[in-house]
This record gives C-alpha cells, structure tokens and sequence, in this order.
C-alpha cells in the first residue's frame, strides 16, 4: 500500500467516523441497561420495552405516520401532474413560473415554509372558515406542499428521459391521451413515482420545523416528542426512540435508491434507442 | 388471415383508373422559419409498397407523421381513402405506424403490446386472443408470447413491433426506418419477409428509409426526398435508369458524371460535347434543349464496357489508364484516369474466376459504351 492511498483510506475513515459516530453511540446506548446515559451497564432491550408502554409516544408515533402516509400520497399526485406538465407542454404561459414554484421548495428553509404556511392557513381559516384550527390536517398540507417538490423532480427526470414515441404509439393504436397517461406514462416512470413517495414519506416523518409552525394542540409528531423530552435531559427511552426512527428512515432512503438504481438500468427500453443510421448522408 | 387470400397480383402495377387510396395535396411543414416538408404532392393506390427515399434531415420522417397525424400539416391537404384528415387526431385515424425506435411498451409482455391496439378498440377477448396468435405466427414469434421486449434480440422487437402495428388490420401502414436498426445480414433477410406480409396482407404501406438498396428491393414505387421537396416519383428502375436529375443519378447508385454542352439534337440522336470526356458523347436517342445548353451525362459504371482491344461496335469509345482495381467477389470496380484527368469507374462482373488478360492497375484500357446507356440531366 502506497503513503498516499493509505492517507486516502484514513481520511475515509475519519470522514465516515465523523459522520456515523454519534449516530452509532446513540444505536448502542439505546441497548444499554443503566439509566445513564454514558454509562455502559450491560445489554438490554426494556427501553425499547418502555417505549412500547408509553402512551404519549405511541400515538406521537402513530400520528407521524399518518401524516407521512398522506401527505406522500398526496406529493406523489400533485408532483407527478407538475411534472408531467413541465415536461410534456413544453410552451404555455406560466411555465416558468411553474417550474419555480416546484423546486421553491427544495431551497428554501424550512422556518420560512413553516412560517408562511402558518400565516397561509391563519388567512385561510378567517376567510373561508377552513381549515378549521391547526393539527394533523395541516400538518399533512405542509409536507404535501414540499414533498410534492422532491417527488416532481425525481418524476421529471424519468419523464425526460422516457421515449416518446412510447406515448405516440399507444395513441397511434387507437388510446385517447388521458388513457395514454394511465397506460403507459404512469407504469413506465412508477419506479420513480415509488422512490418519490418514499422520500416524501421519509422526510414527513424526520420534519420538526414545519410541522411546529403549522401544528395546534393534539397533534404532536414524533420528532416534536422526542424534541420535548430531550430539553428535560436525555433519557435511554429517547435513544430507543431515535434508533427505531433511524432505522425507518434508512429502510426507506435504501428502497428508494435501490429503486431508481433498478430503474437506471431498465431504462433503456422505454429511452430512445440509438440509433445506427445517423452517420449516413 | 382468411380475408386477404384472394389477393394475389398486388405487386403488379396498380390501376391508375382508380382514385388513389392516400392523396397528399401540396404538404407543407415549417418548423418556425424552417421548411421541414416542402409543398408535397403524391398520390398512393390501394395495395402499393411505396417508400420514401432520402438522406437524414430531408423531412422523410415529418411528412409520415403528418399522415399518422402527430404533425400539423402548415399547409395543404391529406386526403385517405377520399378523407380529409384535417383535425383528426392520431387515436381517430385508419393508419398505423411502425416507430422507429420500435417504442414497444417495457412494461408489457410481447403478447399485451400486440393486443394493446386491439383492446382499446374494444374487441372481445376471445377475439382477441386469436387474433394476436394468427399475428405471432405470422411474424414467426410463436413461443415469445410471454417474454418482455428487454428479453428479445433486436430483429424479435423488430418484429413485434411490425406485429403491433399490423394487428388492426390497418388500411395504411407508415413504417419509420423498420429496418434501420437491424445489422446489414439481418436487415436483408427482413426485407422479403415484409414484402411477403405486404403482399398477404394486402396492406397499403408506406416505408421510410434512407437507404437506396432498401428502397429498391421493397418497393413498387418510391419517391426520392431532398432538402424537403419531393424531387422524383417512380418505380425502381425508373427511378435508376432514368433520374430526371443529377441529383437522383449521384443519390440513386454510383455514376459517372461529363459535363458538356449540346452539340447536336436531331430525331434520332444527339451529341453533347464534353471537355470532361475528351469527346462528343453519342445519344442514339433526341433530347429536350437548345444547341450549346450546358448539361450532365450520366453513364452508370454496369453500362461502360472495358477491354484490351479497340470496340468498333460502339459509338462512344475513349482510352484510359486503370488507377486502382477494388475485387468486389461478384463484380470487380475499375477506376480508369482518362487523359483529361477524369477518373471513371467501370464494374465488370466477375464471369471467370481467373481470367488470364485480367485487366490490372497500370494497364492501358479502352472504354466504350453504347449510344442508349448514358441519360441526360440538367446540369
Ligand atoms: N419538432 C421539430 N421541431 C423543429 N425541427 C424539426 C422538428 N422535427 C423535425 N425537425 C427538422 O426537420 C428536418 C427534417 O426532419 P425529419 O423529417 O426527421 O428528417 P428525416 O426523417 O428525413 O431524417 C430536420 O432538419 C429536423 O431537424
Ligand atoms: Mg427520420
């Protein structure tokens, strides 16, 4: 082994170290039989025991996964239909405003969002009487806005790059547009569509900003939970907490990838083939 | 497919008496300021294998969408089967097209893309069901029924997508470079076997293509797209035995060029005066134009005669030195430098297998040809 490739190799290390680190001892105290927190008393499992026993947990929990279950059901409709317009029509007016609106969010930080949106369903309620108060419901418009974005992008990219003469063959043989969509642009791009609603879940469930702006009372989610219990100090029940959280999240961030990776190397059936003629004349 | 047996003389040239099945009337496509298609007018009959000739960029494919209806014509008129199809949407339209990119659905098996058409016209599944068998084994892909495209080779797409666009029994079948894909061994053994289904299906097609032997083998009639416009319409040897242009010569074939002026133009025979060949060049045959009007001869290299010894029995005879011999198996191409520098080239088919006065690089030959090998275009 050459100095410089073992210089590589530790600085690798040190970078993952650094990164994963804090991650890895939250996972191990999470297992830990004291009750402090940086002391190691043995292996065991009963904080996870403990959690499953606490009632304000388990319905912060359930809640956060409604929220993330809507609100990324509803991204993936809302960001589809942007991509599919941004990326078929390729003229009208308001284009560009358009595709601005859908990657706002991806920039912007979250105390804005989560402010503006506040102040959007304040003006709302007083205006139309809905959405009455503040909770799950808008909670979940929050993240549908800004998941909507992350999904619009991943969709859009798949979009671009489908064949389409997929779209004219199926009109060719007789398919009105709109069954062309359901027929053939949805099942091709549905890989896309599957790690978007993924992501959009995964980043409800992570959200604590937004959803503290635009929450009321009776509607705590997992991450405002374990917020709130960590400001009266650590305790290994919120350590088990993190690591169930870390583990979901994971899994997802892993299908969805594996996902677009498969669908990388599908792509070249619905893309258009190369052709071998274009050298001539 | 029972229905079409009773036609059999499909290839036969077709009934002019009859009103032609597609009517394309003065077509115009314009991309902003771009001419893509350029005032077109052609008319198909029923039954014909007509294709479209040109090189890349000459506005083949946008002329066969405009009739599959994927383009708006800017102007002008298609008329199918006496039809204006103005405003008619690709869904609502009697053609089908062949794609070039073959765009069979990914997600489908073989089978489901070949029903596709069907299904959505609301055929009855049993219907169905027989109908894609028939075609699977008309396209020869018994037994691929349940494969995906991304599980078949590059001629077995080819061939379901061909499946695809055929099941619908459509009157008129535009086919985009179908073979443009497929490696030359391959590509020439499709050739007759969409001929044949051509002919058994009795389908009208129009086929795409941009190469001239392509064109020439599957055709009854082709037309030879330039820059847009439609510049010759005509059967094959037409088109190759008399292209009204020079442009058609040089596209169509190899051929040898003389530029020159007339000379004579009588009833019988002409002569053009061609600095280019050293000599006046015999016509047995009048032409169209005035005395000294500037114009090309085009001999193609099969028609020029090449040999050792003097040829009396021709009128147009020149000499040369041989610059390079290229052995072709089937006909050996000469390149002869003629004393004024032009370089001609002859083909000669290879009738003996080692002839003992082959003719070499450095040998002093003779050229001759006859007064009716040569046509003349506008220069
Ligand atoms: N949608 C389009 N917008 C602008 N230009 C186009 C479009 N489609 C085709 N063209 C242009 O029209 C010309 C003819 O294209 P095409 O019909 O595809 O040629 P061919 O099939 O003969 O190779 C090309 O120069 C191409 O760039
Ligand atoms: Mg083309």
């Amino acid at each position: 082994m050459t100095p410089s490739s073992l210089f590589l190799r530790i600085t690798a290390w040190l970078g993952f170290l650094f990164l994963y680190a804090p991650i890895a001892s939250l996972v191990i105290f999470s297992f830990n039989e004291s009750k402090l927190v940086t002391v190691w008393g043995g292996f065991s499992t009963k904080w996870y025991g403990a959690l499953f026993r606490d009632p304000q947990i388990l319905a912060a929990g359930w809640i956060s996964l409604k929220i993330g279950f809507f609100s990324a059901t509803i991204a993936v409709v809302i960001g589809t239909l942007a991509a599919y317009v941004l990326s078929r029509f390729s003229r009208f007016r308001g284009r560009t405003w358009l595709s601005g609106a859908i990657a706002a969010p991806l920039v912007m930080p979250d105390v804005i969002i989560g402010l503006s949106l506040l102040l959007l369903f304040v003006a709302m309620e007083h205006l139309f009487g809905w959405p009455q108060g503040r909770g799950i419901l808008t909670i979940v418009i929050a993240h549908a806005t800004f998941g909507a974005a992350y999904v619009a992008v991943v969709a859009q990219s798949r979009l671009v790059g489908m064949d389409l003469s997929l779209e004219e063959a199926a009109e060719d043989l007789g398919a009105h547009p709109v069954r062309v969509f359901f027929d053939i642009t949805l099942p091709v791009i549905a890989p896309a569509l599957v790690s978007g609603w993924l992501l959009a879940f995964t980043l409800s469930l992570d959200d604590l900003v937004i959803a503290s702006f635009v929450t009321g009372p009776g509607a705590s989610t997992l991450p405002m939970v374990i917020f709130s219990k960590v400001r009266l100090g650590v305790s290994p029940d919120v350590n088990a907490l993190a690591t169930l959280v870390i583990g979901i999240v994971s899994i997802g961030i892993l299908v969805a990838a594996s996902n677009l990776h498969r669908a990388a190397r599908d792509k070249e059936d619905a893309a258009p083939s190369h052709r071998t003629n274009e050298d001539m004349s | 497919m029972s229905e079409t047996t009773a036609q059999t003389e499909i290839r036969s040239p077709t009934d002019p008496e009859s009103p032609p099945f597609l009517q394309i009337r003065n077509i115009t496509k314009r991309f902003g300021a771009f001419v893509a298609v350029d005032n077109v007018s052609l008319d198909i009959h029923q039954g014909e294998l007509f294709c479209l000739l040109g090189g890349s960029g000459s506005g083949k494919s946008t002329l066969l969408r405009m009739l599959s209806g994927f383009e708006t014509p800017s102007s002008g008129q298609i008329l199918i089967a006496g039809k204006d199809q103005a405003g008619v949407p690709p869904y609502k339209r009697d053609t089908n097209m062949m794609f070039q990119s073959y765009a069979l659905f990914p997600h489908m098996t073989v089978e489901k893309n070949i029903a596709y058409g069907l299904k959505r016209e609301g055929v009855p599944r049993a219907e169905i069901a027989t109908r894609v068998t028939d075609m699977l084994s008309l396209v020869k892909l018994n037994g691929f029924a349940a494969r995906k495209p991304n599980q078949l080779s590059g001629g077995q797409r080819q061939r379901v997508a061909l499946a695809r666009s055929l099941i619908k029994r459509p009157k008129l079948l535009l086919l985009d470079e179908p073979l443009g894909a497929l490696d030359k061994k391959l590509r020439e053994e499709t050739q007759f076997e969409l001929i044949k289904i051509q002919e058994t299906l009795g389908v009208t097609f129009v086929v795409v293509t941009h190469d001239q032997e392509e064109a020439m083998t599957l055709s009854t009639r082709m037309g030879v797209m330039a820059d847009g416009k439609l510049v010759q319409v005509g059967a094959p040897h037409e088109i190759y035995e008399y292209p009204r242009s020079r442009f058609v010569a040089e596209f169509i074939g190899s051929v040898n060029i003389f530029e020159g002026r007339i000379e004579q133009d009588g009833e019988d025979h002409a002569v053009i005066g061609s600095p280019d060949a050293g000599m006046g060049i015999y016509l047995s045959h009048g032409i169209t134009g005035t005395l000294g009007q500037e114009v090309a001869v085009a001999v193609r290299p099969e028609k020029i005669r090449i040999g050792k010894s003097p040829m009396e029995d021709l009128p147009n005879t020149t000499q040369g030195t041989v610059d390079e011999v290229a052995y072709m198996g089937n006909l050996s191409v000469f390149h002869v430098r003629l004393e004024t520098g032009k370089i001609i080239s002859v083909s000669q088919s290879n009738l003996v297998r080692s002839p003992e006065d082959a003719i070499t690089w450095g040998d002093r030959v003779t050229l001759g040809w006859d007064g009716a090998a040569s046509v003349v275009v506008p220069s």
